[in-house]
């Protein structure tokens, strides 16, 4: 009483305003990114986005483990990147490379090239990256030392002995990412290595890290500096929930995102018709992942039955709205692989539904159709729990048709929606249930059976593995999928690829779905020469190595 | 439990003044009688009048939403992300279900999620309050400390936490989960009234002449409460109601069912702002918003009832 | 003297009883999260010490050791503030996750219930005083109305019209990117215009509590006799009513107050999760779909207590404030 005597209620209400009035004032100019190109000379600023944080970005720039901000792929290179679409390779650290005989690989490094902190970068680095994968087998994310016996340098060649002719995985072995020897060699444990300092030989160096952004400059000692353009690359974070990365996308605040959107036309190209374009090639197939490790899935005839249930046109649509299209069971993309094809596979390998025979393939695995419920011999319904990262929508939406379709047929299907890392962690190790996830996209059909179904990956549950998340192993299939690694001749591949497609028709190890896009959506606003379908030089993910090769071909609009 | 739940408890018990006239054991007007006078005196209040117009609408709504709704709500028939358009009147989600259908048939659900779990909020409440006001002593201590902290502990975490633990995913769950979480306003607000009941003259001539407890407290007490139990029946509800929709926006309700909390849980995972499709964001929030709002405005009712000061002169 | 003793006794069983609240919670539940909480930290990579192993086991009940040596040790972790580690972030402590986010939320709350409390108390003063007449329909019905939007959906309109379509304000995030928190005036600018929308939509939601308890206030203190003694001396009603009547009502009421800050701090819940805001609601959005127990956990002690605290603290000071209370 005595202290409210003398304020009334114009005071109050002045002092809000004023608050209300200055917040919105000062700030108007801040609601767009506060990240505009001011103080960056000359080339302009690319925005990415694309990094996902958990929530926020954890710093990360270490090349070889699998948890790096994407921004590494434009710190550190590698020998060679083959196109993803073609296989045409673009050569970097390495100038060139030969069989000189079925086992031998000889690549010749580029000379003059520096690390970003002054030292020359010598074949010497690259014998010991290789190494560090040897000595480090949690580094070994590819299964290189699978394949390769020794690692040596002589001169200004690299050489790389095979246990046994492998000729594709010269794709894997030149992706390998180079790092710094005179840095490396002392790090104690470089699989945690979070690597906050990066030192390469690539086309930028990291010049900030805040948890929502961080930020690259130019290198102005890269081999190649005349043909990149943009002086600075902002990655700034994307938010945990897909709609509002979606809103963001749409907002006209990045030159490069990557995301699904729902009627791109009138959500995207309409927002800014001048400047926005947008490339959605097929960029692996979606599909779904049983854990081989537990019945029923270890049955093939209860895998028959669930890929026989599903009508992967309705999936397809509810998915990506007829973007892409179904996928063939061969594993291959079809019509860009189309020349790898089994011609003896019917209709190309796509497999319409068919609830009859999958009913049939049910019987065989012991489950029959009870009032609506699919139950085996105890009588107990088929239950699944299918995994998938709670923002990847279009896969959100697939699962929930399979709910319904599998419904249908009487299996019982629970969705879990966590947050990526969960996801990623739950595959890896091998504790999901059925999991949605990518298969092949390599644009290498050896790599794309290889990751899926060679039985080396095929790690116990509980140790984490990054590839044949299913967990698939047969020793005919090795020895199929060596057949092919040692093939030099075009005809012998082809064979062997086919005996592979065999497998995935057959044997149904991974239940393809339908085709997943490559999300490109571009502004030309500030830089044109984007991947498109004119001009298809590779994929338009900017969480790999493409990214690399894109900005080589990036200039000012 | 939202800030509603206290909208708003009477200033003063209303045993004194009230219109209600103290019954004795002898002749209790029917049931009927009752109902009737009350939904008479409720109506010529104007904010409960118009509570009970919404209110009625959605009931029939929801009642004949197979007669009314022009295709079935789950059937994924039509082009996705439609707006508007003269066959699908709200347009169309994203697996390409027409939502002024889901709309329908999600009254049924909002409805009954909210009248049972505002009912077993209540019956808890009424409960709990009654043999704390009615019994003194370390009983009444005991309680009231409890209905103190249920008051405090926040109640949507609490629901997010139970909701996320409880394995199975289904419309009852959100009942329970609510209803467990939404009594305590209403107890507290029993309490005081039985605990001033309890001292009456009527009271205590019941007692003294005999009668069993559960008569004393369903015959003389509880009848003398009838518009406090319905002022927390109706803040219950309205609890429940946004709650429903909170944990099923969140995720955590059964998303085959189809209510309004489901259907912006769709619009937002299929992000109906980005394809322009606000009316599947505006229509069932709305809904939520109306069916809330009418319950509170009944309840206004139901205290002027009680308190003559609140009423309008 | 006694009577914030007795208070603050009250504080403190009531601290107790929501600590072993959420110690039984976990208990009582169907299927344990134990095992999954624990495959999942294994399956993380990181290294896991046995006394954090330890930590998750105890604070969601694990089957060996029993249940009073646990509970004693479960008091322990708490008064040390080890609440383990959550494998949403299993680099980083619970403890350090949710330290980063409480200021956040804090100010998010802190400031939305001071805007809805200086705004409903003046609406409901305006509604007492005019009691009866359209203006107090309008402000009563209107407030109620408002209060009834779910917080989440008005959440998302705003979102759409202020910040999509009109681009006023950001889309997500409490401060734009690349910046590094810090007590500079441009970053508090920056921070305070992105939690314009998110307070906005908490406020509006909120109101109606303060408004009604407001008018309520106005209404019983108009009847009361010094009014009317003013009246009959022939003071003008509106002088009353501003002078004696709002000021005497102002005082804000504790239960009200508590009732409000629930609101807020559930509502903020959904509300943190649309805007991206990085608060406590946004965590507990991430901890629901990865059925992150143990950060779920420690989530609801924390919001609890930190409500507790509040709480707590307007009660000593409303008895301060108003001699009427102390008995």
């Amino acid at each position: 009483m005595r202290r409210l005597s003398q304020t009334g209620s114009p005071l109050l209400l002045a002092v809000v305003a004023a608050v209300v009035a200055t917040g919105l004032v000062a700030c108007k100019g801040s609601a767009n990114n506060a990240s505009s190109s001011s103080g960056v000379s000359g080339g302009g600023t690319l925005t990415i986005q694309g990094d996902a944080g958990n929530p926020t970005l954890v710093e990360n720039f270490n090349p070889l483990a699998s948890a790096e901000m994407h921004g590494t792929y434009l710190i550190y290179e590698p020998l060679e990147i083959p196109s993803p679409i073609d296989g045409t390779y673009t050569p970097f650290l390495a100038t060139g490379y030969k069989f000189t005989n079925p086992t031998t690989l000889v690549y010749t490094i580029r000379q003059n090239v520096k690390w970003s902190d002054g030292k020359a970068f010598t074949p010497a680095d690259v014998v010991f990256t290789f190494n560090l994968l040897k000595k480090f087998p949690a580094l070994d994310l590819q299964g290189v030392w699978q394949q390769l016996s020794t690692v040596t340098a002589s001169g200004n060649d690299v050489t790389v002995t095979f246990k046994t002719p492998n000729v594709p995985f010269a794709g894997t072995i030149a992706q390998t990412p180079i790092v710094p020897e005179h840095l490396w060699a002392s790090v104690a444990d470089p699989a945690k290595f979070a690597n906050t300092k990066p030192v390469g030989t690539g086309p930028y160096t990291l010049t900030s890290f805040a948890p929502t952004q961080y930020a690259l400059a130019k290198n102005p000692t890269y081999w190649q500096a005349s043909k990149i353009v943009p002086a600075q690359v902002l990655f700034p974070a994307q938010a945990s929930n897909q709609s509002t990365n979606q809103l963001d996308v749409t907002s006209g605040k990045f030159d490069w995102a990557y995301n699904f959107l729902p009627d791109v036309q009138k959500t995207f190209i309409d927002r800014d018709s001048a400047h926005n374009v947008y490339w959605f090639p097929p960029g692996g197939t979606i599909a779904l992942y049983l854990n081989l490790t537990k019945a029923p899935y270890s049955d093939v005839n209860f895998r028959k039955g669930l890929s026989l249930s599903l009508d992967r046109t309705t999936i397809e649509t509810k998915a990506v709205n007829g973007y892409m299209g179904v996928a063939s069971l061969s594993g291959l993309i079809l019509p860009n692989l189309q020349k790898w094809l089994d011609p003896s596979l019917p209709a190309k390998g796509v497999v319409a539904q068919d609830k009859t025979a999958a009913a049939a393939a049910f019987t065989l695995a012991g489950y029959t159709n009870t009032g609506g419920k699919l139950v085996d011999k105890s009588g107990k319904q088929a239950a699944m729990t299918i995994v998938m990262p709670t923002n990847f929508s279009d896969w959100v939406a697939a699962a929930t048709e399979v709910r319904t379709e599998l419904g249908a047929a009487g299996v019982k299907v629970t969705l879990d929606l966590p947050q990526y890392a969960q996801y990623s962690s739950s595959i890896q190790a091998g504790t999901f249930d059925a999991a949605v996830g990518g298969f092949g996209g390599t644009g290498n059909p050896y790599t794309d059976f290889n990751n899926a179904l060679n039985s080396s990956f095929a790690t116990a549950v509980n140790t984490p593995t990054s590839n044949n998340f299913e967990r698939f192993k047969s020793p005919a299939v090795d020895q199929a999928l060596a057949a092919l690694a040692s093939a030099t001749a075009e005809p012998a591949q082809l064979k062997a690829t086919e005996a592979l497609e065999q497998v995935m028709y057959t044997q149904t190890p991974v239940v393809l779905m339908y085709y997943g896009g490559s999300w490109g959506l571009f502004s030309t606003k500030n830089f044109t020469g984007w991947p498109s379908a004119a001009h298809p030089y590779t994929l338009p993910t900017n969480y790999s190595n493409a990214m690399l090769v894109v900005l080589t071909h990036l200039t000012k609009s | 439990m939202s800030i509603l739940a206290t909208v708003p408890p009477p200033r003063e018990a209303p045993g004194g003044s009230a219109e209600i006239t103290l019954r004795t054991s002898a002749a209790l007007p029917g049931p009927v009688q009752f109902l009737s006078r009350a939904l008479r005196t409720l109506w010529s209040n104007g904010k409960a009048r118009l509570g009970l117009t919404i209110l009625g609408v959605f009931i029939l709504i929801a009642l004949f939403a197979p007669l009314l709704a022009p295709h079935s709500p789950t059937a994924t028939t039509f082009p996705p992300y439609l707006n508007p358009t003269s066959t699908n009147l709200f347009g169309t989600t994203g697996n390409g279900q027409d939502v002024f259908s889901q709309m329908l048939y999600g009254a049924r659900v909002s409805l009954l999620v909210g009248l049972s779990a505002g009912l077993a909020a209540t019956i808890v409440a009424v409960t709990i309050g009654l043999i704390a006001g009615y019994r003194p002593g370390p009983v009444d201590e005991v309680l009231s400390f409890v209905t103190n902290l249920a008051l405090v502990i926040p109640g949507i975490p609490l629901m997010i936490i139970l909701a996320a633990y409880i394995p199975s995913r289904s419309v009852w769950t959100i009942v329970f989960v609510v209803a467990i979480t939404s009594w305590a306003t209403g107890a507290r607000v029993v309490r005081s009234q039985a605990s001033t009941l309890r001292s009456r003259e009527f009271v205590t001539s019941a007692v003294f002449s005999g009668e069993r407890l559960f008569r004393v407290v369903f015959r003389e007490i509880l009848p003398n409460m009838t518009s406090l139990v319905a002022a927390s029946f109706f803040s219950a509800a309205t609890a429940a109601v946004m709650a429903e929709a909170s944990l099923e926006f969140l995720g955590l309700g059964n998303p085959s069912t189809v209510s309004w909390g489901t259907i912006l849980y769709y619009a937002q995972q299929q992000n109906a702002l980005l394809t322009g499709q606000w009316v599947l964001v505006l229509a069932p929030g709305l809904a939520i918003a109306l069916l809330a709002l009418s319950f509170t405005l009944v309840n206004f009712g139901v205290d002027a009832l009680s308190n003559p000061r609140l009423r309008e002169k | 003297m006694g009577y914030a003793l007795r208070k603050v006794v009250l504080f403190f069983i009531t601290l107790w009883a929501a600590i072993t609240l959420n110690f039984i919670l976990p208990r009582l539940m169907p299927g344990s999260p134990v095992d999954a909480a624990l495959g999942k930290l294994a399956s993380s990579g990181v290294q896991i010490t046995n006394a954090q192993r330890q930590a998750v086991e105890i604070q969601l009940g694990s089957a060996h050791g029993n249940v009073l040596s646990q509970y004693g040790q479960y008091l322990n972790d708490i008064v040390h503030l080890r609440f383990g580690r959550s494998f949403s972030f299993p680099t980083e402590t619970v403890t350090h996750t949710i330290a980063k986010a409480l200021p956040w939320t804090f100010v998010l709350v802190g400031a939305t219930t001071v805007f809805a409390f200086v705004i409903g108390t003046l609406l409901g003063v305006y509604a007492g005083w005019r009691r009866g007449k359209l203006a107090d329909s309008t402000v009563t019905i209107g407030a109620t109305f408002f209060a009834a939007f779910p917080p989440f959906w008005l959440g998302l309109l705003l979102l759409y019209a202020l910040a999509y379509k009109l681009n006023w304000f950001a889309i997500k995030g409490g401060y734009s990117p690349g910046l590094t928190p810090n007590f500079s005036l441009s970053f508090l600018s920056d921070a305070f215009q992105h939690s314009v929308l998110p307070a906005l939509t908490l406020a509006v939601t909120s109101l109606s509590g303060w408004v009604f308890g407001m008018r309520n206030n106005m209404i019983n203190i108009l009847g009361e006799d010094y009014v009317t003694f003013a009246e009959a001396n022939g003071l003008r009603t509106r002088t009353i009513a501003l002078l004696y009547g709002a000021r005497n009502a102002l005082l804000p009421n504790v239960t009200a107050f508590g009732l409000s800050l629930g609101a807020v701090v559930g509502g903020s819940i959904l509300v943190e999760g649309i805007f991206s805001y990085p608060g406590l609601g946004n965590l507990l959005y991430v901890a629901v779909s990865n059925r992150d127990f143990p950060l779920m956990q420690a989530l609801f002690l924390v919001i609890t207590v930190s409500m507790l605290v509040a709480i707590f603290v307007v009660d000593l000071l409303y008895t301060r404030l108003d001699p009427r209370v102390r008995q």
